[in-house]
């Protein structure tokens, strides 16, 4: 091979390399560095203070609050998010009538900037003039402050979550179970397998690559959650919809504690580098690739 | 293994897909321990036929019977059938023996029965060594037996077959048909098997159904059908190569019958060098050497004929050659393609 040759591999790579050192791997050792530093705000000016961030962010009972609420969030979208789209992906491919509409109308929510539709769900949980309220009203049920009340608010920006990402985990749904060939199903049923058990015998092992795949998705997702929150609630009220991910934002542009910002995206990475581990280890056991 | 047997009857059964007719009143009794071969060109309704019996597809109309009780609402489980699909149909995130045990795992079958009836399949079909791999780690003659053996085990009284050896190379389509054929003999089962091969349908049929645009052109067994074919479609679709047709002017030479409109020969009985009736002088467009015979292509005043020769004395392509053929194993057919 002579050295042009050789060379061209590298020049192949290099816009990609290129793009990832300046806006991921840069950023991101930089964040490593800021963390264990005590940064003036609106300053270059900073002090190497060791793991003094971290100890701080161990002992602030917000941070502790800001990780329940993290926790609460992702159980509250991973799950139903998962298990919503699965049903509607499984009924739309049972039934191709109404597939294309149905896949369009689900999908919709994707194509919607995150503002948009938090100022959607703004006008939704209005307590007064929204349409969930009044719909309440209609059954005779007195609807909450959704968005104001300590109790409800997390529940109503998971809702808003989940109806968000809802079409694309459809759509990958849609896609894994159309590749299982229906001859299995069938062999299955010859098998005498019933409904329930084709789906759990034969559909779920074989779609578990999507389920997998999304899965890992919508959890790093929901860990990263911002722009709904902050339209809709804010963090508020009393701290209930304040994720981790929102608790950085404000130490970070709010309350300009960089260094301790730092110390939160380190910590974040961290988490959803062990969430995905996990997830790859179950994988090993449970997911059948073909 | 137990013996399964059961009798199959189709009476007047349709299947519409929309407006689309694919079976027109189609009626086939079936015999117990009887192997019947669907046989047919793509798109004649065979597999949609065997689909109904499996429960698969529900008949427009008609009745489909196993054992002399109508299962046309009864669903595919309680049949009594085991299906073997042209793509295997093996779960592949199960290994082989838990492919050959899921049916029985899921009718309650008591463990040791299990094990039993598993171990009994994989030293019939050799798959012992098997067992604890996953299909795609199979070959596909390995797949295939798979595919038999689950069958096997639920002790079905009825085997249906769709086109079984389709995606397996021409090598072991001949080492599984042989499989299948020695399993029938050893099992004695009622087997209805679909393929667009009529040489399978040879080899393999008690009785072959001819089916051609969702009928039946005629039911019979192998060498019935290929000695007295009552269609011109059953007389061209049985036999390798297909029979030659000749039509016009060469009808007067061979001395056809009031009415013929084409008359049919096979290649065996088209002879080149002497015979008892003279077609005049063709051309040789292709030869086809097959070791100890070869198939001579001749085209003969608008006529394509084939013969086979035996030997190798073959002539040269592009060669004339007289042709002749035994006038006493002419087939007449009308213009319907009824044979007369």
């Amino acid at each position: 091979m002579n050295r042009r040759a050789s060379l061209l591999p590298w020049g192949l790579l290099f816009p990609t390399m290129a793009i990832l050192s300046i806006f991921v791997i840069y950023p991101a050792i930089q964040s490593l560095i800021l963390s264990f530093q005590d940064v003036e705000p609106l300053s270059k000016r900073s002090f190497f203070i060791g793991f003094e961030n971290y100890e701080v962010l161990l002992k602030s009972p917000d941070y502790w609050q800001s990780a329940r609420v993290t926790g609460s969030f992702l159980l509250l979208t991973v799950i139903p998010s998962l298990v919503i789209s699965l049903t509607i992906a499984v009924f739309l491919d049972a039934n191709p009538f109404f597939q294309n509409g149905f896949r369009t109308l689900f999908l919709l929510p994707v194509a919607i900037s995150s503002s948009m539709a938090a100022m959607l769900w703004i006008f939704i949980y209005n307590p007064t003039a929204g349409f969930l309220n009044y719909f309440l009203d209609v059954l005779g049920i007195h609807g909450p402050n959704w968005l104001a009340d300590p109790d409800t608010a997390l529940i109503a920006v998971a809702i808003s979550t989940v109806w968000k990402e809802l079409g694309f985990n459809i759509i990958f749904f849609l896609a894994g179970l159309s590749a299982i060939p229906n001859e299995l199903k069938e062999a299955a049923e010859l098998d005498g397998a019933n409904g329930w058990q084709i789906f759990r015998n034969v559909t779920l092992p074989l779609l578990s690559p999507t389920l997998f795949f999304v899965s890992v998705v919508s959890v790093i997702n929901s860990l990263q959650s911002f722009g709904q929150i902050h339209i809709l609630t804010t963090g508020g009220p009393m701290g209930e919809t304040t994720t981790l991910v929102y608790n950085l934002y404000r130490d970070a542009f709010v309350k300009f504690r960089t260094g301790l910002a730092s110390s939160e995206a380190v910590v974040l990475f961290t988490l959803i580098m062990i969430a995905t581990t996990i997830q790859f280890r179950l994988a090993k056991k449970r997911v059948h690739y073909g | 293994m137990g013996v399964y047997m059961a009798s199959v009857e189709i009476q007047k059964v349709r299947k519409c897909f929309g407006e689309t007719e694919v079976l027109k009143e189609v009626s086939l009794s079936i015999r117990e321990g009887e192997f019947v071969v669907l046989v047919g060109p793509s798109g004649c309704g065979k597999s949609t036929l065997l689909r109904m019996v499996a429960g698969l597809e529900l008949p427009t109309s008609g009745t489909i019977s196993i054992d002399s009780k109508v299962v046309n609402t009864v669903p595919p489980k309680s049949r009594g059938v085991a299906m073997v699909f042209q793509n295997y149909a093996l779960y592949p995130h199960m290994t082989v023996r838990d492919n050959l045990s899921f049916g029985l795992k899921l009718a309650h079958v008591a463990i040791p029965e299990i094990e039993k009836r598993v171990k009994e399949a994989a030293e019939v079909l050799g798959l012992v060594k098997h067992l604890e791999k996953k299909p795609g780690q199979l070959s596909g003659g390995q797949k295939q037996r798979v595919a038999m053996g689950r069958a096997m085990v639920r002790q079905p009284k009825v085997f249906l077959f769709d086109e079984p050896l389709s995606n397996l190379d021409a090598q072991l389509r001949v080492k599984m048909r042989t499989e299948i054929s020695h399993l029938h003999r050893r099992l004695h089962a009622t087997s209805i098997y679909v393929t667009h091969d009529q040489v399978e349908a040879m080899t393999l049929a008690d009785r072959i159904a001819v089916m051609n645009q969702g009928q039946l052109e005629q039911v019979g067994s192998p060498l019935e059908l290929y000695q007295n074919p009552r269609t011109r479609f059953v007389a061209s679709f049985i036999g390798t190569p297909s029979m030659n047709f000749v039509e016009g002017e060469l009808l007067y030479l061979i001395k056809a019958p009031h009415g013929v409109a084409s008359a049919g020969f096979r290649p065996e009985n088209t002879f080149l060098k002497q015979g008892k009736v003279s077609l005049g002088e063709g051309q040789v467009v292709l030869v086809e050497p097959l070791g100890s015979i070869a198939y001579i292509h001749i085209s003969l005043k608008g006529n394509y004929l084939v013969s086979e020769m035996k030997g190798h004395d073959w002539p040269e392509i592009g060669s004339t050659t007289e042709v002749f053929i035994d006038d006493s194993k002419v087939f007449y057919f009308d213009s319907q393609g009824k044979r007369i």
